[in-house]
């Protein structure tokens, strides 16, 4: 009896310990879990759902016949090479020094032929569609270049002060009109501001999507990085709606015969030619 | 929907003087340094298998040698998402078919390539460019 009752206790203390930390969980606040009024309040907001491409200049494939290779150049081309604006970064002379520094290295490729996705911003700029998601709070990016995923809270949540460094940063939008602004910090060094250019940790990218006619995007992205920009630089494209497609899975490790090696030297991998996995 | 001549104008020099720099929209996953884009390979020979794979395509080729045997030849394409949104299957490229592909050599002189075109046994030509298909 007096064991059953020491037994009894000690599993009410238990409960009230979790109950004890329930309640300090809690104190985070989750956030209110969607209403209806929540969900039709997304049919007011412009239609960016689907799946999107890239068109000129951004992989729509508008280049003359065999006359051009065709297999691919580099996973992080500047904007400017795919249809935005002419000028590059303005760099400081601290950045100019990174990227002349890495430019003597004289490497013939990045590590995305290894299939280290290339994260932001590069991860935008890809030959391959992207699908837009809108739920209440949030907005999703599915990229099928690598089989990627961007998280944008639009739920009023502030952009972290010391965030994390990830290849896609942290990123919160809100809308401007008719206008979804997103903004990006904390991003990874493994990430480039553009093509063999370094960025610092105060790189900030702010993303304005808008629809300029019902099945083509606008995107236009400005990057600030105090400490290797000396101005904003801004670049835009634009984007085809492909209501009938939907997004391909992309395992970039399932037959990669593509490398660069730690000099730098890129290659191509032929001891196992002809061994793919068998469907 | 109206035009700005002038805009377009900027815009038709501005795309013909990125594809005369090279870079083109088509353009993923790494860089063609390995291959030669100088040059240009013939290579006719039996299909030994068509990997429809990511991140890449290949084509294994047998191609006949001067010694009387053949050499496995591996020709490099954009990934089957690129391609199957612009006509090609997974049964585009067939084992056991004869084909003539054109592609650039690699510069270190070993058995590969980077597709250009193939002519397939029934005569039609392959390509990778052209517009998406919806």
């Amino acid at each position: 009896m007096e064991n059953a009752r020491k037994k009894l206790s000690g599993f009410v203390a238990i409960l009230a310990a979790a109950a004890v930390m329930q309640v300090a969980a809690s104190a985070q606040k989750a956030p209110a879990p969607p209403t209806a009024a929540d969900w039709s309040a997304l049919a007011k907001l412009p239609d960016l759902t689907g799946v999107w491409e890239a068109a000129l200049g951004g992989g729509g494939g508008a280049r003359g016949a065999a006359a051009v290779p065709a297999a691919g150049a580099r996973g992080a081309a500047p904007a400017a090479a795919r249809g935005g604006t002419a000028a590059g970064p303005q760099l400081t002379p601290e950045y100019a020094a990174k990227r002349d520094a890495l430019r003597g290295q004289a490497r013939e490729d990045n590590e995305t032929a290894n299939c280290l996705p290339p994260g932001m911003p590069g991860i935008m700029n890809q030959p391959y569609p992207m699908e837009f998601l809108l739920t209440p709070g949030k907005v999703t990016i599915v990229i099928e270049a690598y089989t990627q995923v961007r998280h944008i809270y639009t739920d009023g949540r502030k952009l972290p002060e010391d965030p994390d460094e990830k290849f896609f940063g942290t990123s919160i939008g809100h809308w401007e009109g008719d206008t979804l602004v997103v903004e990006t910090v904390g991003f990874s060094p493994l990430t480039q501001l553009a093509a063999g250019i370094p960025h610092s940790d105060s790189m900030k990218i702010v993303e304005r999507f808008r629809l300029t006619d019902p099945d083509t995007m606008s995107i236009e992205t400005t990057i600030t990085d105090p400490k290797a920009l000396t101005a904003p630089f801004t670049s835009s494209r634009t984007l085809k709606r492909h209501r009938n497609w939907t997004i391909a899975e992309y395992i970039c490790e399932e037959n990669n015969h593509n490398f660069v090696d730690e000099s730098g030297k890129a290659g191509i991998k032929l001891d196992n030619a002809g061994t793919a996995p068998k469907k | 929907m109206k035009v700005n001549p002038r805009r377009s104008l900027v815009l038709a020099l501005v795309t013909l003087s990125l594809l005369a720099a090279g870079v083109g929209p088509i353009a993923a996953h790494h860089s063609t340094v390995p291959f030669d884009s100088t040059k240009q390979t013939t290579l006719t020979g039996i299909v030994k298998e068509f990997d429809w794979t990511n991140p890449h395509t290949w084509i294994w080729i047998n191609v006949p040698n001067d010694k009387g045997g053949v050499d496995l030849w591996g020709v490099e394409g954009m990934s089957p998402n690129y391609l199957g949104r612009r006509g090609w299957t997974k049964n585009t490229i067939k084992p056991g078919e004869k084909i003539t592909i054109v592609g650039r050599p690699m510069k270190d002189g070993s058995k590969a390539a980077m597709f250009m075109s193939a002519t397939l046994a029934n005569g039609k030509v392959m390509t990778q460019s052209g517009q998406p298909t919806d």
